[in-house]
């Protein structure tokens, strides 16, 4: 991998097994002879490739007219030269304007093809995004804010910060920090534009400006490094099937000094009274299906060790249990009720047989069961934990 | 077209900020272009319905306006620099000092991308040129942006590039 100096803030790296040439970061040179050593390795990697060459632009973040031509000059006359090439372009569908500017490429060369990379990212997701989704989200974040409210402190936010919030969902986490804690900024990202669009209404409607809410990847993401003092990212590193990858984002755009901050499940661990054993199995089911979709809902107790390996220090970890007893059972019922929906569509969809679906569904009904029994006992259990970028 | 500005839509803009700096400071480093543009871009996107996202939109456009008057401009005066707001459209004013006789480049180079081959002649300098001539940045901007472009020359020899971007229909 080529680093260009430092007052270029880009990088260039090419992968022979995938035939994988990609692009990353802020590309502004005065002259071509600033970005010589990347065009050369643009060069040498059509040079390497035999077929196809993937150029993988979708963490571009900016690129100069300068830059740009000079780097089709070299693909378009590699084209020209070898008719068994071919070049396949990758966008993002956040960079609104490479695909712009790129697309033209397939118009000047037959050889050459621009493909817009957008969802799909990790086998779960068209279930986490679909809008269905959204009503347990929002249920989920007002029963674990009773509890995140006084434990955000400690892992520490506070008023006056620059904060973000990673897979903000439909923002309602941003709201109540916004109003609890007064951050002075907070930026709350997501890759559903249903529930962006849901969480910029709910943000008018109760008046609360200043959240920039904005599309984006969070595996791979437009904003710059060392720019927040607390990243957030709750409930969401348990669905990705490269969990590392994303907190490796969340490394890079908290300053030195700042923490990270992250919430997940243990899933297997949700229980009830009564009704324990049906409960207990089908927790467990669920964890198995979800490891087929890639997603480790058991990610919980291993923060600590995820927040190691990527870097962190000053590691706090501790957990909190969400229960029927907190607020309003109803609540807790209700968001039972859509994960029973939602995890019965998922296990349909594996293949799971009928027999199967029925006994799973009935662990989560025995579970409203239990939330909304009078004498009854039901619990979520959560894990928060957070690590310090060591300055 | 060119100096000919309609008052009436000039009035319904809006502006949101002002920035100048003496040429000299600013052709001592090129960075001051990058600079310049994602910090303006940060700030005049922050009520944007996708702030990060119509931040980095614009922050391309108007750094590639800044490498115009960087690569085309002379030391003597100030780098001007207004940006407005009408709707879903920003308007950015950039005025700077350029050799005598260079207008008339300006003037060709901002009528081309009102033309109806703009987009032929785009696609026909990126095809062939190894760099970017200043032509083919504006046009560049009209093809990928959107962008209306107009001189103005009232204030010779300095020259006042117009550009409309509406670049939040784009990233919304
Ligand atoms: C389980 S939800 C958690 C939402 C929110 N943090 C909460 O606690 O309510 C996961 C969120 O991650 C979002 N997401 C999925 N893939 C993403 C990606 N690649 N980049 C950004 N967000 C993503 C989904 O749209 C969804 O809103």
């Amino acid at each position: 991998m080529i680093t260009a100096g430092l007052t270029q803030r880009f990088k260039v790296a090419f992968d022979p097994n995938s035939q994988i040439f990609s692009l990353a970061g802020t590309i502004r040179p005065r002259s071509i002879d600033e970005i010589a050593e990347s065009i050369h390795a643009l060069r040498e990697a059509i040079d390497a490739v035999r077929g196809v060459l993937y150029i993988d632009v979708k963490r571009l973040i900016q690129m100069n007219n300068t830059a740009f031509q000079a780097f089709i000059r070299v693909a378009l006359d590699a084209c020209r030269e070898r008719s068994d090439l071919r070049l396949i372009i990758i966008t993002s569908s956040v960079v609104g304007w490479t695909t712009r500017m790129f697309r033209h490429l397939s118009t000047i060369e037959p050889q050459i093809s621009v493909e817009v990379y957008d969802s799909m990212f990790y086998p779960g997701q068209s279930f986490v995004e679909d809008t269905s989704f959204i009503p347990i989200l929002r249920a989920q974040t007002k029963m674990t804010w009773r509890h995140e409210r006084t434990i955000l402190p400690r892992h520490g936010m506070r008023p006056g910060i620059a904060m973000a919030d990673i897979c903000c969902g439909i923002g309602d986490f941003a709201v109540l920090a916004q109003k609890e804690f007064q951050p002075a900024r907070i930026v709350a990202l997501d890759h559903s534009r249903a529930s962006l669009a849901y969480a910029r209404t709910v943000a008018a409607d109760f008046g609360v400006t200043g959240i920039e809410y904005t599309f984006g990847d969070a595996s791979e993401m437009l904003l710059e490094d060392n720019q927040f003092d607390f990243v957030t990212c709750r409930h969401s590193l348990q669905i990705f099937n490269q969990p590392e990858l994303l907190l490796k984002e969340l490394y890079r755009i908290v300053k030195p000094g700042g923490r990270v901050y992250i919430t997940n499940e243990k899933n297997s661990h949700c229980l009830g009274e009564p009704r324990a054993q049906s409960i207990q199995w089908t927790y467990n089911e669920l964890a198995r299906l979800l490891s087929h979709f890639e997603m480790d809902v058991e990610l919980g107790p291993k923060s600590r060790r995820y927040l190691a390996d990527a870097g962190f220090d000053d590691i706090l970890v501790e957990s909190f249990m969400v229960t029927n007893l907190d607020g309003d059972p109803q609540d807790f019922a209700d968001v039972i009720a859509g994960w029973e929906k939602m995890f019965a569509a998922m296990a349909t969809r594996h293949g799971e047989t009928p027999e199967f679906i029925d006994r799973f569904r009935q662990g989560f009904r025995d579970h409203i069961f239990a939330a909304l029994h009078p004498k009854g006992y039901a619990g979520w259990p959560i894990w928060a934990a957070s690590g310090r970028k060591p300055l | 077209m060119g100096a000919s500005v309609n008052e009436t839509t000039e009035t319904a803009f809006e502006p949101l900020l002002q920035f100048d700096m003496e040429m000299e400071i600013f052709l001592s480093d090129w960075q001051h272009c990058d600079h310049v543009s994602s910090y303006l871009a940060r700030m005049i996107s922050h009520n944007r319905t996708d702030p990060v996202r119509h931040s980095n939109f614009f922050s391309s456009a108007l750094n590639e306006l800044l490498e115009v008057s960087f690569r085309g401009g002379t030391t003597d005066g100030k780098i001007g620099l207004s940006i407005y707001r009408q709707g879903g459209t920003e308007r950015v004013q950039l005025s700077f000092p350029c050799p005598p006789g260079q207008a008339r480049f300006y003037r060709e180079a901002v009528s081309k991308t009102r033309e109806s081959d703009a987009q032929a002649r785009y696609l026909d300098a990126i095809s062939n040129d190894l760099a970017p001539s200043r032509e083919s940045v504006l046009l560049d901007l009209a093809v990928n942006y959107d962008a209306r472009l107009r001189l103005d020359e009232r204030e010779a020899p300095a020259i006042t590039l117009i550009v409309d971007l509406p670049l939040e229909g784009m990233v919304s």
